[in-house]
């Protein structure tokens, strides 16, 4: 008897055997085709960045605490350059503010995860860690230089998440998760990728030099291309983009 | 006093398919992440597992959309069907898993709760391309919820049949939800031609079946619609008639007799020219139908009596579609040949 002829009754306990065997059949195809399917999409995925995101593991740094534009940790070593500059952050979507901000110019000795891609480094702050050292507060937060005014084009990002604690962790479908971080306090930063692929990191802070971050979430101008003039500042191996919010330029 | 609802047996048949199911998402999902840690090692496990999970999801509802239509063109699809709901249940549960993980991942550990910031992180609004996408998958996965909610026959029965049936075509909507929460959302980044085009292929498939297995009931339908709109009237089942004897029906306010002799159907009026006998209560013998009050005789085809006699009935144009007869109403003139409807099953 055909399959076709064959009537098949759900309730019944076995299926006509060469109704079973077609349907046998079209079921493995359709698992092939799954699997082929699971195999395309998870192949053709675009490249992840090598950023890192030390996840559970905790280590101890020293340094000085300065807080503006945003949280930093600045350890000082030899060489050219006063210092490596670590930006804070804290657990989830919020900067160390409030874990630090209370501390400016103190030297401390604090614990947490780094976040690094290319030249940029972060710390993720382990709740509580941060202990003063001693009382001698350095009284002028480090110099920032003018080198250049200029007009940039890309993106901007939260710095943590595009540091490497999210891959991908700019575009649009990380739009909503950077909002969040950069309302929370993480400090955003403008993404400029040249021609050949190189990115720099510009620190965005208004045309003081204050942070930014409610300004950027106020304008919606997060994960989508924009347009900014503004002067560029040296702070340590930083580089700062001093700008007004107000003429940030988004292109359509 | 309402109603059990006995838990329909696990039968074999059901364990054989949640199985399959189970052991079909399993792989998929091993495959998706082996070879995704393979091929990129610098990847996040958030990432790869709320990608797992989305498309497995997604794969899985171009299965349960295109079942449907499967059955219909082919019968041999509907073991696969008597199942679905199992299969729905899955696809939700791994959706709500991306859903609920997403959510956490992006929308958690900040400085408004998770539900909020999905409503607010994104207000985008006034743009296509820049759409909050995210919304949108929420909706698909909420219109899913309640499919998968009300799957079990309680609802079925509760909500009544038309209800359900309506509650449960969401499942369009929520699959047309899903194409612009991938095409807005992740499409925005993941810019390789291959995943567009899955998409794609997988939109051809799902919206080519439902216009295949819709156009094929059409041209089913096509032909009773065409003698419905002629007039002709669906007077029963070829089989139903008993072989040599007719069916005796009322058309236009006069009775026919529908008369079956082998693979053939003709239709006469149902009064003998003699005293108006019940043709229909007669036979046909010797080819001829015979009248059961005096035995005068008609040829069915025609309604002509046999040379020398010059009697003659009206007679009806038949046709025979899909195994039932349908009989034009209108009455030829007596004696009018009228080529009879062949039951193309029947040949002899
Ligand atoms: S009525 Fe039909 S044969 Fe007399």
């Amino acid at each position: 008897m055909s399959a076709a002829r064959e009537f098949y009754v759900g309730y019944l306990p076995q299926a006509p055997p060469a109704l079973a065997r077609t349907v046998r059949a079209r079921v493995l195809l359709f698992l092939g085709l799954g699997l082929a399917g699971a195999l395309l999409i998870t192949a053709f995925q675009q490249p992840f960045s090598k950023a890192v995101f030390e996840f559970g593991k905790v280590r101890s740094f020293e340094g000085r605490i300065e807080v503006r534009p945003y949280p930093m940790l600045v350890v000082e070593r030899p060489g050219a350059g006063d210092a490596s500059r670590y930006l804070l952050v804290a657990f989830g979507k919020h900067g160390a503010e409030a874990e630090v901000g209370a501390l400016a110019g103190r030297r401390v000795r604090l614990e947490g995860s780094l976040v690094y891609r290319d030249d940029q480094t972060m710390i993720e702050l382990a709740e509580g860690s941060v202990e003063a050292l001693d009382d001698s507060v350095r009284p002028e937060p480090s110099p920032s230089q003018a080198v250049d005014s200029r007009t940039f084009v890309g993106e901007i990002v939260d710095s943590k998440c595009f540091l490497g604690v999210m891959k991908p962790g700019n575009l649009k479908p990380h739009r909503a998760c950077a909002t969040r971080c950069i309302s929370g306090g993480i400090p955003p930063i403008l993404l400029v990728t040249d021609a050949e692929g190189l990115a720099s990191y510009l620190l965005l802070t208004d045309a003081q030099g204050g942070p930014v971050g409610a300004e950027v979430v106020a304008r919606g101008l997060v994960a989508e291309p924009v347009r900014i003039t503004g002067a560029v500042h040296r702070l340590g191996d930083l580089r700062v983009l001093r700008a007004d919010p107000s003429a940030w330029e988004r292109i359509e | 006093m309402g109603h059990a609802y006995q838990a329909v047996g696990w039968n074999r048949q059901k364990k054989i398919y949640d199985r399959t199911l189970l052991l079909g998402v399993v792989l998929y999902l091993a495959v998706f992440l082996g070879v995704g840690f393979a091929l990129h090692p610098e990847a996040t496990a958030e990432t790869m597992i709320l990608r797992a999970l989305g498309t497995a999801a997604f794969m899985l509802l171009h299965v349960v959309l295109a079942i449907g239509p499967l059955s219909r063109l082919d019968s041999r699809f509907l073991p696969l069907l008597y199942n679905r709901r199992h299969m729905g249940v899955t696809m939700f549960l791994l959706a709500f898993g991306h859903g609920a993980f997403s959510l956490l991942q992006f929308h958690g550990f900040g400085d408004v709760g998770p539900l909020v910031s999905l409503l607010v992180s994104n207000p985008r609004f006034d743009s296509l391309a820049q759409f909050p996408f995210q919304l949108l998958g929420a909706l698909a996965l909420f219109l899913l919820f309640l499919m998968a909610a009300t799957s079990h026959d309680f609802w079925l029965t509760n909500l009544t049949a038309p209800v359900w049936k309506a509650l449960h075509m969401l499942v369009y909507l929520a699959y047309g939800l899903i194409v612009m929460h991938v095409v807005l959302g992740v499409l925005q980044a993941e810019t390789s031609p291959l995943l567009a085009g899955l998409l794609v292929l997988g939109m051809i498939v799902v919206l080519g079946l439902h216009l295949a297995a819709g156009w094929r009931e059409r041209a089913l339908d096509e032909p009773l619609d065409q003698l419905a709109r002629e007039g002709f009237v669906d007077v029963g089942a070829f089989e139903e008639i008993p072989e040599a004897c007719a069916r005796v029906v009322t058309l236009g306010g006069d009775r026919v007799a529908v008369f079956r002799y082998g693979d053939r159907v003709s239709a006469l009026s149902n009064a003998c020219q003699h005293q108006n006998g019940p043709l229909g209560e007669g036979r046909i013998i010797d080819g001829f139908v015979t009248c059961p009050w005096h035995g005068y005789q008609y040829k069915p085809d025609c309604g002509a009596s046999p040379e020398p006699f010059t009697e003659r009935v009206p007679t009806f144009e038949t046709r025979i579609v899909d195994g039932r007869v349908w009989v034009s109403p209108v009455a030829q003139a007596p004696g009018t040949y009228v080529e009879p409807a062949r039951h193309p099953g029947r040949a002899r």
